[in-house]
């Protein structure tokens, strides 16, 4: 490997430099530079190249052998970068990562990332995690991922640092091994005192629908059994070790249940009581009392949210709505589930009473999801009131009432006030009502936010600016709709990831899911978050949000609004998706880049620095 | 020398016990299967009698019925974004459909086809029921090409039996109204004893609206 040597030209000289290294990472061509480090908004390409989206003028990748890799970071976080292996000749590489200070307080942990070709624009991009034990041999070109011409493997470098570290700075090393040779890359990692606080300020949401896709992706297992349990669970916990939670919704849009998401049930009427809670405890016991996340990083805790099975039609049956039945069938078999929970101790979980079944579905004459008809609004309260029925008013357990609005909610807030309190609202219609979160939040709502995940085509930092978004909003979350289904083929004919945030890991050898680069970044980027916020005792939170909306975008909070547009006076029932486009495109757009996290990060560390 | 004997009787014995057992299964199977059939044809001829066309008729709102066949080429959910029904013909219907299901003491669906207004070649299945269960609905559709079987039906006011998907049995019937004119059909649904059945749907179609809030890329 030869250095780039950068670091002693002079400014103008370095950018001409700097210009060449772009222009030759973009076009794929090889440079004389073997193993080298990214930092972890600069993906990179199989072709000793970055992804074209993440690339900027002031592309910092680090070839220089001699002078370390620099990064920095709070306690309790990770710091994370690409470790690229180019061997323009290929063959035969080992590689590892070291902390070579004596104290072993960092921990590294290093992933192969699978190259993804893309059927849209026909590029290769890396997200796909293959978690790998150190020293890791592979082979260039690599035989498994199948790419013509390729030259670099990448790695991404996780590197722990746990509250209880020491600040300083902790040293590393990348070593690479071709045959005899052997090159290294330095890096340093500088400790502040700060400490990440352990709960986030956002919560980022992983959204999926029910439970067969385990068998799909994981060899014809059975579902539910021991085998799907211990699967599910490992998946809550890759999204809880990354910052995150994971729902499954449990019943069709016919309001069948799914066995192990709901206890069993028996009688009519009268005598409807819960039979069995075999499976559900099976499935969600672990979940409930934290024992699923024994052994994490973040340590044992209660999954924070759930959603219930109920639905127009269990626990009481659609025959009886209307009736007398319905109720004493809700209010019974409700009752005994708030007993049950109560008796287990699983207090620290919202239980959300949640509908997901739409009209034209053809199951029931409502829309319990994404409402657009007023006289829809009144099964909600009707469900409220049974609700309230079910529940002793001084009950630990929390259940909330969850609902997810888009066209109507602005009617909603109004005429749902009381009735619902955790919102889940479609991000773009959202962005036309700054007065929402003071109004939801004023009354002591739960209000998230949803939309799809940027697929892998977009610029890197795409991935944070729902998170950024949220927290400038000062609502609670953020959830992706669906983040467990990766396509027909996203190994080689990749329909971009807009679905998945956590492959099945069965084709590695895994049983059970593996992160992506997107998941890294944005935990990453929510650890950030959670930084910045545990800084509004001594700096106004006003004044936090100017300077991350400056320092991401060269933007102000309110230019994350958008202005009211006139479709917003018509009833939510005569718009369409074309007139909502519309008045998002007349909004206007702003522009960011593959350095906006990394300035805003800088702003975090400035003032971690400060704290005392 | 006994001993012998005795084992070679036992063999004997157990293999003209054991050897009919797989035609005996098969026996058992089919006769389960002819009974759900023959079940499912009774829900079906109580269905034709129970059933009121007229009201079948009045479950979707006019509104609704003129944006059913709606294209706009930059909002392909617009017609499922506009579906709406009555409630009370809806509910009324949707009951007695489960009521119907429920005459059997197996999972059971009962589900209602009705032609799209003003389009005689499509069909669109109006009310499902809790399994999610049938021969014919493509999943998320909200109206299909009429399939031949149901032109049958709706044409002769005979019932059919439908066997398309493994396992599955559907028999359909005719819903009269009140001027005796066959305005619809129901599916009753089931499967045979020892089939499989899949899991029902729970995710979306196409993902919320306006997946992208106000992009800042």
């Amino acid at each position: 490997m030869r250095a780039m040597g950068g670091t002693r030209f002079g400014a103008t000289m370095r950018k001409l430099v700097l210009a060449a290294f772009i222009s030759f990472h973009v076009a794929g061509s090889a440079l004389p530079a073997d193993v080298f480090i990214l930092p972890e908004f600069q993906r990179p390409t199989p072709f000793n190249g970055v992804v074209a989206a993440d690339a900027t003028p002031d592309f910092p990748g680090h070839r220089d052998t001699k002078t370390p890799y620099r990064a920095a970071t709070a306690r309790n976080a990770f710091v994370s970068f690409h470790l690229v292996v180019d061997l323009p000749a290929g063959g035969d590489f080992e590689v590892s990562v070291k902390i070579t200070d004596a104290t072993r307080e960092l921990e590294v942990d290093l992933f192969r990332e699978w190259f993804h070709l893309t059927e849209s624009n026909r590029n290769y991009y890396p997200d796909a995690l293959v978690p790998v034990s150190m020293p890791y041999k592979a082979r260039l070109p690599d035989p498994d991922n199948r790419i013509e011409k390729q030259t670099s493997s990448a790695f991404w470098v996780d590197v722990w640092v746990p509250k209880e570290a020491t600040p300083g700075v902790y040293r590393g090393v990348a070593l690479l091994r071709t045959g005899h040779k052997r090159t290294t890359v330095p890096f340093e990692i500088s400790v502040v005192e700060a400490t990440v606080p352990e709960k986030d300020v956002v919560t980022i949401d992983h959204n999926s629908y029910g439970s067969s896709w385990l068998a799909d992706y994981y060899g014809g297992i059975e579902v539910p059994s021991e085998q799907s349990f211990r699967v599910t669970h490992l998946y809550h916990r890759l999204f809880y070790e990354h910052r995150g939670v994971f729902h499954q919704l449990g019943y069709g849009h016919g309001g069948k249940v799914i066995a192990e998401f709901a206890p069993e049930i028996e009688g009519s009427g009268r005598t409807r009581r819960i039979k069995n809670w075999g499976l559900y405890d099976r499935h969600y016991g672990p979940l409930l009392d934290g024992s699923a996340f024994a052994g994490s990083r973040r340590g044992p805790r209660p999954i924070p949210f759930v959603y219930l099975p109920i639905n127009p039609e269990w626990p009481a049956s659609f025959l009886w709505w209307g009736e007398p039945g319905y109720e004493t069938e809700f209010v019974n078999v409700v009752s005994q589930m708030e007993q049950h929970f109560r008796q287990k101790g699983w207090t620290q979980t919202r239980f959300e009473m949640f509908f997901n079944h739409k009209k034209r579905y053809k199951a029931f004459p409502w829309d319990g999801d994404e409402t657009r008809f007023p006289e829809d609004d009144n099964y909600f309260r009707e469900y409220r009131g049974l609700l309230r029925k079910a529940l002793p008013p001084e009950t630990p357990v929390k259940f909330v009432f969850r609902n997810d609005s888009s066209w109507a909610m602005e009617r909603q807030f109004e005429s749902l006030a009381g009735v619902v309190d955790f919102w889940v609202c479609g991000g773009s219609v959202f962005a036309w009502y700054p007065q929402a979160p003071r109004l939801l939040k004023g009354r002591g709502d739960i209000v998230w936010l949803y939309g799809g995940a940027p697929d892998v085509t977009k610029v890197s930092t795409a991935i944070t600016e729902n998170p950024l978004r949220v927290w400038l909003y000062g609502v609670d979350g953020w959830v992706h709709w669906q983040t467990t289904n990766p396509g027909e083929d996203p190994w080689f004919a990749f329909n971009g990831g807009a679905e998945v945030l956590a492959y099945p890991g069965e084709r590695f050898g895994i049983r059970g899911p593996i992160p992506s680069v997107r998941l890294k970044l944005q935990r990453n980027c929510v650890q950030d978050l959670a930084l910045l916020d545990s800084f509004k005792a001594r700096v106004s939170i006003e004044t936090l949000k100017a300077a991350a909306a400056r320092q991401y975008n060269n933007s102000e909070p309110e230019a994350w609004w958008t202005p009211r547009p006139p479709l917003a006076d018509q009833p939510p029932y005569d718009w369409t998706n074309a007139t909502i486009d519309d008045a998002v495109t007349a909004a206007g757009q702003q522009k960011f880049n593959s350095s906006s996290w990394d300035n805003v990060r800088r702003y975090i560390l400035q003032l971690a620095r400060e704290e005392k | 020398m006994r001993k012998r004997l005795v084992l070679t009787v036992l063999v004997g014995l157990c293999g003209s016990v054991l050897l009919p057992i797989p035609i005996q299964a098969e026996d058992q199977a089919k006769k389960e299967s002819e009974g759900v059939v023959r079940d499912l044809n009774e829900i079906a001829r109580v269905a034709s009698v129970m059933l009121d066309g007229d009201v079948c008729r009045r479950i979707m709102t006019e509104r609704a019925i003129g944006y059913l066949s709606k294209i706009d080429p930059r909002d392909p959910w617009v017609a499922s974004d506009n579906f709406d029904v009555y409630h009370e013909a809806y509910i009324e219907t949707k009951k007695t459909l489960i009521r119907l299901s429920r005459l059997v003491p197996y999972a059971c669906d009962v589900n209602l086809w009705m032609p799209v207004p003003g389009d005689s070649g499509k069909i669109q299945v109006l009310i499902r029921n809790v399994n999610e269960w049938s021969q014919f609905w493509t999943w998320g559709a909200l109206t299909q090409e009429t399939p031949t079987v149901m032109k049958q039906v709706l044409q002769a006011g005979r019932s059919e039996i439908v066997r398309q998907k493994p396992g599955m049995i559907s028999v359909l019937a005719p819903v009269f109204d009140s001027l005796g004119d066959t305005v619809g059909l129901v599916e009753v649904v089931a499967f045979e004893p020892n089939a499989a059945p899949p899991q029902v749907h729970a995710h979306r179609v196409g993902g919320p609206i306006s997946v992208a809030p106000p992009a800042l890329e």
